[in-house]
């Protein structure tokens, strides 16, 4: 480049480039030092070569991300991360989330989050460092590569978050010198992610996704060095944390689904959703079997396969999400950045890994040919972990159409309506599951006995029919035998671990880590269920709706509703008023006023404004509206604006051209010949003509002697009251006649004092008028979810559960009981 | 291990069962001719054709939306959203509808929109809106 550009700051980009090479380098170096540290354990050479070179790469993260931050919140354009992500106005916390909009930026906390859990496990892995840390640091190296954004050999490997504007982009204007000068503002964040659940739901995601590595290096780990029952101890803890952590972070999406985004829903069977529950559901499936094969010696292989293809899993979903694959079937995957092939590499070595050790091993791989006991827990938390796998493979084949598409060639497009698809498969997987989870605790490890198991269970079994019939009965769902079906399971699920949570109190407290989170799926399931189910949409329109007779499939009538600002339209139980509209630019918000009335007394028995808001971001898709929502313990209200008066949208609020004198706004004028005292009516009120004054000035007119300067002075009274006054001006100069008029703004309204006729005694007024303004109005979508809040507590609940099962295992773990 | 052999046989079998069955479920990328013909919901790609309005009025129905469309085929269609009017359909390079044939109009479910960034001509953002809120599990 021999332009010399002006204004440019070039120098953080350098750093940071260097880092991100130094990065991938560490990462590397690492690796390979702790492979040979792995061999050959009693040389600490390779160790020490190793644990320098992770330090050097998690300063370099460190440092990546602070440039990058540093770039953004100083609005360094001419950075295009900066340019395409981040804006000006955006306050700090938008900023962070601008931070992970892109792929660059939600890699780097990825490797942030590899690069802490590393910190954990060199200072507490002790024996199990060194191989561990070589699967680490191997996913480590192929993270840092996406950064990289080099060519090698011609082909473009990953892609830096410092790249400049004029390197990504080929408009003309950047071969201009000055062209940062042009550059006013960044095309900012897409509004969809301006919400406070985009700040903490990518970071707690990537945490999930990050830590999914520790099982699997474990598991790799256990087969490599031959240590097979081993791992699992040291290993569960942190299968545990993944698990508790990557679920957290799944539901914390469905929150922004739920608040932020206009999908009406919490979880719609979306490409992107499935994909990062896939690896949630093997992992939870592998916790089980571990924890089946500590307590008994079965399944072994079994427990090391599902912790390996976890990870595998979680390669696949960043696959799916990121190379652009999902374009024609998700609504929000990223797009694609060219870099689908590293993506492969990065799966396949990791698929390959995972089968190179297994078939390595096979022949040592334990196994005891006693045969399970039908009556013991193992079989049963070995059958359930099957369940879940299967219900994975049902999601993944789905999900996966684009991809079988990619690679035969073929045409399918998947099913024409998801949900009802999804459902029916995972509805009935979720009944099994339930229903598995409840018994289970109510068998021991190896043998059972019969008797009391079964005096156990159909106790339970009576208790939960009753409890159950009521939950339906309730909440409504009996009009489908599958939800009646869910409900039951969920219910027995809640009542058999909650039955072992009351030994719990009686101080065998191991086990309430399990119970408590089992109790917590069972809730967010039923919660999950009813919501969904039942939910209705409240702003069902049927005018303008006809059914027409004998077409098979009757088209619903229209979810959204039409209201004009001001007047008041029934909806079920509720009064509707849009109230107006509030600009806090680039946001409007519109307030809708609820008032929930008594039909025998017509009185008000609720009253509460709901202020959902858009945004219209031409550069991002037009108005895209947030909702807004009303909380009931036992349902929601849910808001959603999906269009609105164009005017309320204008792009400058403060624009008002009152300053131009032009008539071409104003009605053609009416003229009357009044005399002091007439009162005349306009379109929003009347006006009364006073007085004259006959001492009115000009500015900058100087009154000559036989100049004649004469104010009318008008009081101007509203339809509401308000009162204005105004004085239009008539001036005899030199002989010639001229007029100066005055306006009323707020009413539309401009006076001409425009002729004096002494021979009739009458007095000559124009009055213009602006058109009525269009009336503001909005179109909007409202929706009740009923229960949705045992979805919400169950997370909650469920996540508590995952802590302490999690402190129990890391007890364990430091001082292994004889067992 | 017999007795989980014996269920691994069995949950393999459902797995296959249920492949099988997703592949019923699936649909088709067609066109409006085929649409015609088969009477049934499918998918149709195509790009809207600017040349014609597209007609939205919330003062009169809040929840009808129509267009006009080209097909892959070249073949031009009336489309009938039953909602209100997706923002941005102006610029959409793509469509993608859900949907049926009735008569020569064909109506919509679903529409899924690709829009070109205006900055950069390989970044594609994909905006859906979907008429019929669904209600969960189906039987």
């Amino acid at each position: 480049m021999d332009i010399n550009f002006i204004g440019e700051n070039l120098l953080p980009g350098q750093i940071g480039q260097f880092f991100v090479v130094l990065s991938f380098g560490a990462a590397l170096l690492s690796f390979i030092a702790y492979f040979f540290s792995s061999k050959e354990p009693n040389d600490t050479t390779w160790k020490s070569i190793a644990r320098g070179a992770f330090w050097i790469n998690t300063i370099s993260v460190i440092t990546i991300g602070s440039i990058l931050f540093y770039i953004i919140y100083n609005h360094l354009f001419e950075y295009h991360y900066a340019y395409a992500h981040s804006s000006k106005a955006l306050p700090t916390h938008y900023i962070i989330s601008s931070f992970w909009e892109g792929q660059e930026g939600s890699f780097w906390l990825w490797m942030f989050w590899q690069c802490v859990l590393s910190v954990v496990l060199v200072a507490t892995a002790k024996s199990w460092e060194s191989p561990v840390m070589t699967f680490v640091m191997l996913c480590q190296t192929f993270l840092a590569s996406m950064l990289i954004g080099v060519e090698v050999f011609g082909t473009r490997v990953g892609s830096s978050p410092f790249i400049l504007l004029r390197d990504a982009m080929n408009w003309p204007i950047l071969s201009d010198p000055n062209y940062l000068s042009m550059i006013s503002d960044g095309r900012g964040l897409n509004p969809l992610l301006q919400n406070y659940w985009m700040v903490i739901h990518p970071p707690t995601l990537f945490l999930g996704f990050a830590s999914m590595i520790v099982p699997f290096a474990f598991a790799g780990a256990g087969l490599w060095q031959r240590r097979y029952k081993d791992w699992i101890s040291p290993g569960l803890p942190w299968a545990l944390f993944a698990v508790m952590i990557l679920g957290a972070g799944i539901i914390m999406g469905s929150f922004w689904a739920y608040e932020a985004l206009n999908f009406g829903g919490f979880w719609a069977w979306d490409p992107v959703e499935n994909v990062s529950i896939i690896p949630w559901f093997t992992l939870i499936a592998a916790v089980h079997v571990m924890v089946a094969f500590k307590n008994s010696g079965q399944a072994y292989f079994t427990a090391t396969f599902l912790a390996l293809i976890s990870f595998v899993l979680v390669i696949y979903a960043s696959y799916l999400t990121r190379s652009g694959i999902l374009g024609e079937t998700s609504v929000h995957s990223f797009t694609s950045l060219g870099m689908s092939g590293q993506l492969i590499i990065f799966n396949a070595i990791f698929f390959f890994v995972m089968v190179g050790l297994l078939v390595w091993r096979r022949k040592e791989i334990p196994s005891t040919q006693k045969e399970e006991d039908i009556y013991s827990r193992e079989f049963w938390l070995f059958i359930g972990a099957l369940v879940l796998t299967v219900a994975c493979i049902q999601i993944i084949a789905t999900t996966s159409i684009p991809v079988f598409n990619a690679i035969f060639g073929t045409k399918v497009a998947p099913p024409i309506d998801p949900i009802p698809h999804y459902n029916k498969w995972q509805g009935a997987f979720a009944v099994v599951i339930m229903l598995v989870t409840g018994f289970t605790q109510f068998l021991k490890y190896k043998r059972s006995d019969h008797k009391k198991f079964w005096s156990a269970i159909l106790v339970l079994l009576a208790v939960t029919l009753v409890v159950s019939a009521g939950v339906v009965f309730i909440t409504k769902v009996y009009t489908n035998v599958m939800y009646i079906l869910i409900t039951f399971g969920a219910v027995f699920c809640i009542l058999a671990n909650g039955r072992i949570l009351t030994d719990a109190f009686k101080g065998k407290w191991r086990l309430a880590g399990s119970a408590v989170s089992h109790i917590g799926f069972g809730l967010l399931l039923i919660g999950a269920l009813v919501a969904a189910a039942t939910s209705e949409v409240i702003s069902q329109n049927s005018s303008g709706y006809i059914a027409v007779a004998g077409f098979d499939q009757v088209e619903k009538p229209g979810e959204n509703l039409f209201l004009t600002e001001g007047e008041p339209v029934q909806m079920g139980d509720y009064r509707l008023t849009y109230i107006g509209d509030s600009v806090a630019m680039p946001n409007v918000f519109y307030k809708i006023k609820y008032e929930n009335i008594d039909e025998e007394t017509g009185k008000v028995k609720e009253e509460f404004v709901l202020m959902p808001f858009a945004q219209n971001n031409p550069q991002m898709g037009g108005l895209i509206g947030t909702p807004s929502t009303k909380h009931y313990i036992t349902h929601d209200v849910y808001t959603l604006i999906t269009a609105a008066a164009s005017d309320s949208h204008s792009n400058d609020p403060k624009a008002n051209d009152s300053e131009r004198s032009g008539f071409e706004d104003y009605d053609e004028p009416a003229t009357y010949e009044v005399n002091l005292g007439d009162t005349l009516r306009y379109r929003n009120g009347f006006f009364i003509v006073e007085s004259i004054n006959r001492d009115a000035k000009i500015e900058n007119i100087p009154k000559g002697a036989d100049d004649v300067i004469f104010g009318l002075k008008v009081r101007v009274v509203a339809a509401d009251g308000k009162e204005f006054q105004a004085e239009p001006l008539f001036l005899i100069k030199d002989g010639n006649v001229f007029d100066f008029h005055k306006d009323v703004e707020e009413q539309g309204l401009r006076f001409r004092f425009s002729n004096i006729k002494p021979q009739v005694d009458k007095l000559e007024i124009m009055v213009y008028q602006k058109p009525l303004p269009e009336k503001k109005w909005v179109v909007f979508k409202a929706i009740k979810f009923p229960y949705i809040n045992f979805f919400w507590c169950g997370t909650i609940v469920m996540t508590i559960g995952f802590l302490m099962a999690i402190y129990r295992r890391w007890k364990d773990n430091r001082a292994p009981r004889a067992s | 291990m017999k007795k989980s052999s014996i269920l691994l046989i069995a949950i393999i079998a459902v797995a296959i069962a249920m492949i099988l069955v997703i592949y019923t479920d699936s649909s088709t990328y067609s066109t409006f001719s085929e649409a015609k013909e088969k009477q049934t919901e499918l998918y149709v790609v195509g790009v809207l054709n600017k040349q014609k309005s597209l007609d939205y009025d919330p003062v009169k129905d809040p929840n009808h939306f129509s267009f006009h469309m080209f097909d892959n085929d070249s073949t031009e269609c009336q489309v009938v959203f039953n909602g209100a009017k997706p923002q941005d359909i102006e610029r959409s390079e793509q469509i993608v509808l859900t949907g049926k044939m009735d008569g020569n109009v064909f109506h919509a479910s679903k529409i899924l929109m690709k829009c070109p960034s205006k900055y950069n001509q390989d970044q594609m953002e994909v905006i859906e809106s979907s008429s019929a809120f669904n209600a969960a599990i189906t039987q």
